[in-house]
């Protein structure tokens, strides 16, 4: 039953990952075909980065509690690159260059649910193999 | 290539033309089938004609000329067999040469006579065959010649054959000349191409204009076409050799295949090649191609389409417009524009004002698009057809008028909207999100210790004063001031005082503006106060020891002064910001950090405060110009960042002295204060279907992906902006181009100035390299170079601009070396022969140049940002200075400013017992030569003269000779004054000034780690022959 409970618990971390993630996608789009304006755009997205990388942070951080190790090291790549970004201070979108940017913020934010939908398959591979491990 | 506009040319097909074309229907159509059909047709002519009888192209290219005639086809091939060709090994080059003569003899016969009024030409062509053949053997032998002039080279050949021709009527004389100067092209190519008799046939049309026997026929053909409205012809009429041939491939470009042969070759080759037994190079250094006459205008385009707006404001990289992205992929140079909307008219070619009160701006519905001298009426007049999106619109009724026979507006000469290609529509109240604001000025001042010892406040203040009157948008002007130092001073300034009063604000955490108004107050009304304020400004600091600098907090509480209204902020900075928000730290330039990774961090703002807040001014339509005088590091990465995204300026006096750069400050400070200004303005690019601005660059911020957002605007600005094609294929023959500027004039009336252009689309490479434009591509290149080093090293930046130039030569050398044999020379388009030089310029130039000793980084950043706003003209003429002798022209009481000539940039031109002339646009650098005689010097400088130059200020002296010198500085002066140039004094030998203020400049020598001019082709060359 903990199983399920912990894998509950992660699946709606990763849930709200990928809403994020979708959110700042929409904000880039919408820029991009001239729905907002960049100033609005870029608070918009730049008030989720930080929710959005700590809850990665805790998640891996989560995963490793509980001793998913496959998990977890499949979501330690995320975690660097967020916090190499974070230390080079390009965490944020630039309002002054967000034109310039947008094909590279999109294309990084693409690449990030990609790599949570994964995440959310493989745990649903794990909540699967260790309730039928309980059930042995 | 299809040029024209079907609009204009009313001309029907020239009528002889149609006839001889027949035979060769396709190419004629497509390119010139109204108006060009003079030109078009030699392309179209050349390649039905099979490849094993090069030659006959040739001819069939004068029949181009001499279209007229229908039976050209047949005479050429017959002329082969001509007796009077050599035999048949070296026959090849010689052929060519021959044939050339040759063929007026046959053509005429059977073909000229009959359409042509011209019936005495031929008789010379007879008496011509002999002659030729002697005179061209002697041709192969003749060296290669430089790009530079063919005239000269020439001339071996020429004079046999102007005998004959000059047995001929002396009508025909007049054409010879031209012939002459063709001819070098011929020279060059068939020396180094030993079968190809391709290459010439691209000469002859350009004779055509000169050629003898077959000018007449079609100088007049030309003319015909012109009336139509096809502008290009002129050019055939033209002399020199190489533009005539530039003319030629214009027109004969058609489809790629047979075009490369027909357009045939207006490269221009060097020969590199190295001669056995020298240990030369090869090259003679006096004979590289250089820019001594500045800037030339691409003249093609606007000779097309007469009714596009002047170079001056926009300006293409190429006039050609590939028809498809594979086509736009092998040219590897940028495609784009630069365009600069406010450009300075000279008298008389003022943009026209136009007011459509009672109908409101007529513009396309679906593309917005403003009516312009290309839209086309249609149903008598009650509906145009948009040129950018082909829709049909209605006219509005009190904009109807009615088409006369050929479909021409009648009221066309009182509409100069239809006319012009640039005018300005007075804008309604739609086009306002409030009501227009006034110009407003905004002073922020430093005054802690180091701005008070500069003695750059007391200039400030009395330029300031001085320019009251000046200020444009009496009587709405407004104006206000703060200074700062560890402090904020705020000055109240309202029209009933007498005095200003100070306010202080010492809590930098917390900003806020102690008077809600009477911080900005209108000119007019508060004139005295502020005349009393700037006459105490500068005795009111004169004991202040602050060394601290409160900017941060300074900036943000200007910006809540001028958030109403928006406006010009301009900022003295002379300390590096050192209490608040955006303090910056003394990250100064690190020679360790060169070369590594994080070495294009240094040219980034260290403080994301200085982004936020650029963005937060131009939000609120505020530019900011940075004026940074400090002698020690000032960070102007952070700090012109604000400009940059403000559509500002940055001007950096390093070590700022009064006495010694106080009269450019105050210069520079007078212009940006009066000249004319726009406020709170956007520009936005519209261009035809299938081809899309993708990227800007300059200094502005992007509002919407293609709408720039420019809080002011003026003449000395520049824009650049990247095209790039969509997936599908360019199926119109013409591509538009629609610049518009929404802006406030200073009078408080709002405007749109809009610019049009039209340019042709082409299926051809060479064409799009025959009709480059050399400055606006450097000019594109420079933009992202310097962008390039604010997220690379400085050393990819230069690898990266090198490569694309290597690219595209080599792009060019593979349409046109193997057919031609053209081994080991280097060859390159002759629309873009100083290319090669401006890339090492640029290379050389101060944000791009070398590593860390090379330059300060101030200095890097200062030029950078300067350099990607600076309008063509202005770039060349910084990147490849003018570069004089003046001595005797000083000792010669006769002689003229105009006679002054420039010289290549190489000390090897630098004579001892000379005085030399540095001009690069921003400053004057005067250099004595050590055995210059006393004389000078003394008159010059009087009892300065042996003094240490570097202190010793340049002024008027009550000689003869230095009024002279000085009414001709004020006269360089005077042809440019965005910027001032001072004049800095140097004597040869004296380091390491002399190498810091002009050695280092001289872009052709060899200079610590780069290349030299010579090497540095030669390098070029290298990598365009590997896998060539």
């Amino acid at each position: 039953m903990v199983t399920l409970w912990l894998w509950l618990f992660s699946f709606f971390f990763l849930l709200g990952l990928l809403c994020t993630l979708a959110f700042q996608l929409m904000c880039l789009v919408d820029l991009e075909y001239d729905y907002i304006n960049p100033y609005d755009s870029a608070s918009r997205i730049n008030r989720v980065v930080l929710p959005e990388f700590i809850a990665q942070g805790a998640l891996c951080f989560f995963f490793l509690l509980t001793g998913n190790w496959l998990t977890f090291v499949f979501s330690l790549p995320y975690l660097c690159y967020n916090v190499r970004l974070y230390m080079e201070r390009r965490h944020l979108v630039d309002v002054t260059e967000i034109y310039n940017q947008l094909r590279w913020e999109k294309k990084q934010r693409f690449l990030k649910i990609g790599y949570v939908i994964l995440l959310v398959f493989l745990s649903l591979f794990w909540l699967l193999s260790s309730i039928s491990v309980e059930d042995e | 290539m299809g040029t024209e506009n079907p609009g204009r040319q009313q001309f029907p097909p020239a009528r002889p033309v149609a006839t001889p074309f027949s035979v060769a229907p396709p190419q004629n159509m497509m390119p010139f089938s109204s108006s060009g059909p003079v030109v078009g047709s030699e392309a179209s002519g050349f390649r039905p004609i099979p490849p094993g009888a090069p030659q006959p192209m040739v001819p069939s290219s004068t029949h181009v000329v001499g279209s007229q005639a229908s039976g050209f086809r047949p005479s050429p091939i017959t002329r082969f067999s001509d007796p009077s060709v050599p035999s048949p090994p070296t026959a090849n080059v010689p052929p060519i040469a021959g044939q050339f003569q040759r063929f007026p003899a046959p053509h005429f016969p059977s073909t000229v006579q009959a359409p042509l009024s011209h019936a005495p030409p031929i008789g010379q062509p007879l008496a011509q065959p002999p002659a030729p053949p002697v005179s061209f053997r002697p041709r192969p032998q003749i060296p290669p010649v430089p790009m530079g002039s063919p005239p000269q080279t020439v001339n071996p050949a020429v004079p046999s054959l102007s005998a004959p021709y000059s047995s001929s009527d002396s009508m025909y004389q007049a054409p010879r000349p031209n012939f002459q100067s063709s001819f070098p092209g011929y020279v060059r190519m068939q020396s180094n191409a030993d079968s190809q008799a391709p290459p010439i046939p691209p000469p002859f049309p350009t004779h055509q204009g000169g050629y003898a026997s077959s000018a007449p026929p079609p100088s007049s053909y030309p003319y015909l076409a012109q009336p139509g409205g096809y502008v290009p012809h002129p050019p055939v009429a033209a002399p020199l050799g190489m533009q005539s041939r530039d003319q030629m491939q214009h027109f004969g470009s058609g489809p790629p295949s047979g075009s490369i042969q027909g357009l045939m070759e207006d490269f221009s080759s060097l020969s590199i090649a190295s001669v056995p037994g020298s240990i030369d190079p090869g090259i003679d250094s006096k004979s590289l191609p250089r820019p001594l006459e500045g800037d030339v205008e691409p003249k093609l385009l606007a000779e097309m389409y007469p009714m596009n707006c002047d170079p001056r404001y926009l300006r293409l990289t190429t006039s050609a417009i590939p028809s498809s992205q594979s086509l736009s992929s092998r040219w590897h140079l940028p495609l784009g524009a630069i365009i600069c909307p406010l450009a300075e008219a000279p008298d008389g070619e003022e943009v026209p004002v136009v007011n459509f009160t009672s109908t409101g701006i007529i513009r396309c519905r679906r593309c917005r698009t403003y009516v312009n001298p290309f839209v086309t009426f249609t149903d008598s007049g009650r509906k145009w057809r948009c040129n950018i999106c082909s829709l049909l619109n209605d006219v509005p009724g009190e904009y109807f008028a009615h088409l006369d026979a050929s479909g021409i507006r009648i009221d066309l000469d009182q509409r100069p909207e239809l006319t012009k290609g640039s005018v300005e529509f007075v804008a309604p109240t739609e086009y306002m999100m409030r009501p227009p604001m006034p110009p407003v000025y905004f002073f922020l001042i430093d005054v802690s210790i180091s701005a008070v010892r500069s003695g750059m406040i007391e200039i400030v203040a009395q330029t300031i004063r001085s320019c009251l009157d000046e200020l444009p948008g009496f009587p709405r002007t407004q104006i206000g001031f703060a200074t700062f130092d560890s402090a904020i001073h705020f000055y109240n300034m309202k029209s009933s005082l007498t005095q200003p009063q100070m306010m202080v604000v010492s809590d930098l955490d917390d900003i806020f503006v102690p008077l809600p108004d009477d911080l900005l107050v209108n000119l007019s009304e508060s004139r005295s106060v502020v005349e009393a304020f700037l006459d105490s400004l500068p005795s009111m600091f004169n004991d202040n020891a602050n060394v601290e600098s409160a900017f941060g907090p300074a900036l943000k509480a200007a910006f809540m002064v001028m958030n109403q209204l928006g406006g010009k902020l301009l900022i003295f900075q002379n300390t590096l910001p050192s209490l608040g928000v955006g303090r910056l730290k003394l990250r100064g330039d690190d020679l360790r950090v060169y070369g590594t990774d994080k070495e294009n961090m240094l040219r980034l703002p260290e403080d994301p405060f200085y982004k936020q807040m650029a963005a937060e001014l131009t939000k609120y339509q505020i530019s900011v110009n940075v004026y940074a005088l400090s002698d020690k590091y000032t960070d102007i990465a952070s700090l012109g960042t604000l400009a940059k995204y403000t559509g500002g300026q940055v001007y950096y006096y390093p070590s700022f002295q009064s006495a010694i750069h106080g009269e450019k400050l105050r210069n520079e400070l007078t212009r940006d204060l009066t000249r004319e200004t726009a406020w709170e303005a956007v520009m936005r690019i519209r261009c035809g279907k299938g081809v899309r601005f993708s990227s800007y660059h300059g200094n502005f911020m992007l509002r919407s992906t293609d709408l720039m957002a420019l809080p002011a605007v003026d003449c000395d600005k520049a824009y650049a902006a990247q095209l790039s094609l969509e997936d599908t294929l360019l199926t119109t023959p013409t591509v538009y181009f629609q610049v518009a500027l929404l802006y406030t004039a200073s009078c408080g009336e709002r405007r749109i100035r809009v610019h049009t252009a039209a340019a042709p689309v082409v299926a051809d490479l060479g064409e799009m390299y025959r009709q480059a434009d050399c400055g606006a591509i450097v000019s594109l290149f420079s933009r992202l170079a310097i962008e390039k080093t604010l997220s690379h090293k400085l050393e990819d930046a230069r690898n990266s601009l090198q490569l694309r130039i290597v690219k595209a030569l080599k792009e060019y050398r593979n349409l046109y070396a193997v057919q031609h044999r053209l081994g080991g020379r280097m060859i390159y388009p002759e629309s873009l022969k100083f290319l090669p030089l401006y890339g090492l310029a640029l290379c050389r130039s101060k944000p791009l140049r070398g590593g860390y000793a090379d330059a300060s980084l101030d200095e890097r950043c200062s030029a950078g940002y300067t350099m990607v706003a600076l309008p063509v003209k202005k770039l060349l003429k910084l990147l490849y200075p003018s570069f004089i002798r003046l001595d005797e022209y000083l000792l010669k009481a006769s002689a003229q400013v105009d006679d002054l000539k420039r010289l290549p940039l190489a000390a090897e031109n630098l004579d001892a017992r000379g005085l030399y002339l540095y001009d690069d646009g921003f400053r004057f650098v005067i250099w004595f030569g050590r055995a210059l005689s006393p004389d000078i010097a003394m008159n010059l400088l009087g009892a300065d003269f042996a003094a240490e130059l570097l202190k010793v200020n340049l002024k008027e002296r009550d000689k003869e000779m230095s009024r002279k010198l000085m009414s001709t500085l004020e006269k360089f002066r005077e042809s440019d004054r965005s910027y001032y140039q001072q004049c800095h004094l140097v004597r040869q030998g004296e380091q390491p000034i002399e190498g810091f203020l002009l050695l280092s400049n001289l872009v052709e020598d060899q200079m610590g780690g780069s290349n030299g001019y010579v090497d540095w082709l030669l390098q070029i060359h290298r990598q365009v022959q590997q896998n060539a």
